[in-house]
């Protein structure tokens, strides 16, 4: 990158399963002014706003025509990227790097209360998949089944990470689900698409999350404690699953080498503190460690039993909840981001990971893509 | 300072109201290939991909996806990709994606891809009336073609814009698009059959609206190091920008003036060091969906002043063989793959300064100026493109 960029301020709304006394804009505005507020900048303080999110689940066509006003974007450069909000992050990043901007908001949101299965399919080619059924949940289904099948693990293995995040949960009071389960009412919970059970499976959460980002002599007016952006990655990869390994994340194994190579980083788990990843099911968060370089293959559902992944382990994963507790659909990885935030510069509050250097956020682009395809890695690191 | 980024290649397709001689994939590959042929390099030497469309306006969602092997990750998957939809923006601000992936020194060569199917949506207006607020202005039918007869009823009603000067704006947009291969619509009428042709939303007639488009462009941007090596004369990219105007109509009060667009010029032309637009542009390439919109857009843009935009219609400067041709290639009005066509205005821009626009090239282009609007004209993009590296 030609300037540095770090995270200077997020904002987050209590999410929850609607919010009927908010409009949408309302819903952006909120995350926005408390990103904004965090920031301790005016909006006028703001040089470009890049939104985020999937028109065809929203119901809304051209969402930034709302989203960008309601987040300080009025009369201003702004994008969207039509992606999970951790690729309007990654966009964002670039802005900023490129030297044209000193400042931007990125915004995400989820709004999605109806289950996507049915836009979901339509991403799918008419002739061959779409007739099959093919959907976000069916295609995550497809790959934890090749996955079980081929390294053995058994839903009692994935249903541990479901009762570990849903335990962190708890102490998060922006989360969504903040009751625990335990593993077995997992694996009795009703089947949804083998070998995914309900719990196995996200929320659909309403709310929205900000992030303010700055660069060059600009930032260091702001604030002392940021969180500086070491590395981004992201990847996408091919689209027809017949052809495609579904036992294991290429697209995230990429978007890891390129984050970890602009990081400087070697051995992920002595280097990073904590990480925030994209549990889009229970067993894609096992899936995760390994293309995260943290596990061999195969090795994923060990790391969590040996403690590795949990509270007060080696690097705890997804302490405030993850997506298995909040989902905002197309905001879900730029929410990991936020967290990742709270946790370099010690603001995570009932959930902060002791002395939090190093954090890593994985986000999924699960609004447009099948099958866990589109993957961005973020290294956050306080120094 | 950014970086300098130039284009390198541009790939156009053929368009129609259905391409159903192509699949989805095919039809994205036919842009990407040929703009790779272009600059002559293979899958392998792009670093990364930015995606533009609008998939409400598809009869397919999120199509990188089913396209992404057609887009240079064809034998190299796992590559970066990153999609953009903004409305009819979308070309315009994948286009500057694509800048700013080069700007930042992330990457080198990155292709940026824009599609759509209009031939596969239903009703593009019905879906483009899901943009606006459903509890005030959703009802009374906003979307593209209501919000333009609203800018041209003001635009008469404010400076004495005649029907008559919006169908000579429709024939000379036709008149261009017979030079272009790559146009959708390619026939040519008169003032008279423009006058006569049917009333689609007051004072619009069939002949002020642009078409519905199956289609594809591809565009590739490259560093400074890079540029010279790749294309013989590469365009430069000497200032871009967005600019966002309010959510709701009804706070956009002056429909015969494009204020915002106005604002983000005068932003460009101030990064590119240009002083008088008309004399210092060569030629423009501007998203004029309806034909009041390229008045607006001369006023807007200060190629003459507020309401004197017919005038440059009916003297010939922004003709073929004016001082100030604007659209050679017929513009939106006669080829709109409305995710696509943002980009195609810089794709044409692109290739009159280097030279590439065989029966529409105007000559001696150095500077050339790219637009598209959006988001029932809540949106505009701008790129200047030059010969020189800034």
């Amino acid at each position: 990158m030609v300037s540095r960029v770090a995270v200077v301020g997020v904002g987050q709304t209590y999410h929850e399963e609607a919010k009927s006394t908010q409009s949408y804009y309302d819903v952006a505005f909120e995350a926005a002014t408390k990103a904004l507020e965090d920031a301790a900048l005016d909006k006028g303080e703001i040089d470009t706003v890049i939104a985020s999110g999937w028109d065809v689940a929203d119901g809304r066509t051209i969402s930034d025509m709302y989203l960008v006003p309601a987040a300080s974007g009025y009369l201003k450069d702004s994008a969207k990227a039509a992606e999970d909000g951790v690729l309007a992050f990654a966009y964002a990043c670039m802005r900023l790097a490129a030297g044209a901007f000193d400042t931007a908001l990125v915004i995400a949101h989820g709004h999605t209360e109806h289950p996507p299965e049915l836009v979901s399919n339509v991403v799918f080619d008419p002739f061959f998949f779409r007739p099959m059924g093919a959907s976000t949940i069916t295609t995550l289904a497809l790959q934890a089944c090749a996955y079980a099948d081929k390294y053995g693990v058994t839903p009692e293995q994935a249903a541990a990470v479901v009762a570990k995040n849903r335990r962190n949960a708890v102490d998060n009071p922006y989360a969504h689900l903040r009751s625990p389960v335990s593993v077995e009412d997992v694996v009795r919970s009703p089947p949804v698409a083998w070998p995914l059970r309900a719990l196995d499976c996200p929320p659909r959460s309403v709310g929205a999350v900000a992030l303010v980002l700055a660069a060059g002599e600009r930032m260091r007016r702001i604030r002392s404690d940021v969180a500086w952006v070491r590395g981004v990655g992201w990847a996408v990869d091919g689209y027809e699953l017949g052809a495609a390994d579904l036992w294991r994340l290429p697209s995230l194994a990429a978007a890891t080498a390129r984050a970890y190579a602009a990081a400087s980083i070697k051995n992920p788990l002595d280097e990073l503190d904590v990480a925030e990843v994209h549990d889009i099911t229970s067993y894609h968060e096992l899936m995760a460690y390994e293309a995260l370089g943290w596990a061999q293959p195969g090795g994923g559902a060990r790391l969590l039993e040996e403690g590795v992944t949990g509270r007060g382990g080696k690097l705890p994963v997804n302490p405030s909840g993850g997506v298995l507790s909040t989902n905002l659909h197309a905001g879900s990885g730029l929410l990991r981001v936020a967290e990742a935030v709270l946790q370099v510069t010690g603001r995570a509050g009932a959930h902060q990971v002791e002395g939090a250097r190093t954090a890593l956020a994985h986000g999924l682009s699960a609004a447009a893509g099948p099958a866990a395809a589109g993957n961005c890695v973020v290294v956050l690191g306080r120094d | 300072m950014p970086r300098r980024v130039a284009i390198v290649g541009v790939g156009l397709t053929r368009c129609s109201s259905w391409r159903r001689d192509v699949s989805y994939p095919e039809l994205v590959y036919e842009a990407v290939s040929a703009a790779l042929q272009d600059c002559d390099i293979g899958p392998d030497a792009v670093d990364a991909v930015v995606y533009g469309s609008m998939d409400p306006f598809d009869g397919l969602n999120a199509p990188e996806r089913w396209c992404v092997d057609a887009c240079a990750s064809a034998g190299a998957l796992n590559k970066p990709l990153l999609k953009i939809s903004t409305g009819g923006t979308t070309g315009g601000s994948a286009a500057l994606g694509g800048y700013y992936h080069v700007a930042s020194g992330m990457f080198d060569v990155v292709l940026v891809v824009c599609s759509q199917r209009v031939g596969e949506t239903l009703d593009a207006q019905r879906v483009l009336n899901t943009a606006v607020d459903p509890v005030y202005e959703r009802g009374f039918g906003a979307g593209a073609i209501t919000v333009a007869a609203i800018q041209a009823t003001s635009h008469m009603h404010y400076y004495g814009t005649t029907e008559e000067d919006l169908a000579m704006v429709a024939v000379q947009n036709h008149e261009n698009s017979s030079n272009n291969p790559y146009a959708h619509l390619r026939f040519k009428f008169t003032v008279e059959d423009a006058l006569n042709s049917r009333m689609l939303s007051t004072p619009l007639r069939l002949s002020d609206c642009c078409p519905s488009s199956d289609g594809a462009c591809a565009v590739i941007f490259a560093s400074e190091e890079k540029a010279p090596k790749l294309a013989k004369h590469p365009a430069w990219v000497r200032a871009c920008g967005q600019i966002t105007d309010n959510y709701f109509m009804g706070d956009r009060p002056w429909a015969e003036d494009w204020d915002s667009l106005a604002i983000l010029a005068r932003r460009i032309y101030r990064l590119a060091k240009i002083d008088n637009p008309r004399r210092e542009i060569d030629v423009a390439e501007l998203y004029q969906a309806f034909t009041i919109q390229q008045i607006l857009e001369y006023e807007a843009l200060g190629f003459c002043q507020k309401g004197e935009g017919a005038k440059l219609i009916r003297d010939g400067t922004t003709s073929m063989q004016g001082e100030l041709p604007v659209d050679p290639s017929g513009g939106v009005l006669c080829n709109n793959p409305i995710g696509a066509s943002g980009l195609i205005r810089v794709a044409e821009a692109a290739l009159q300064v280097m030279g590439k626009a065989e029966q529409r090239q105007v000559p001696n282009v150095k500077t050339a100026l790219a637009h598209a609007w959006g988001a029932t004209i809540g949106f505009h993009t701008l790129m200047v493109l030059d010969k020189q590296a800034p």
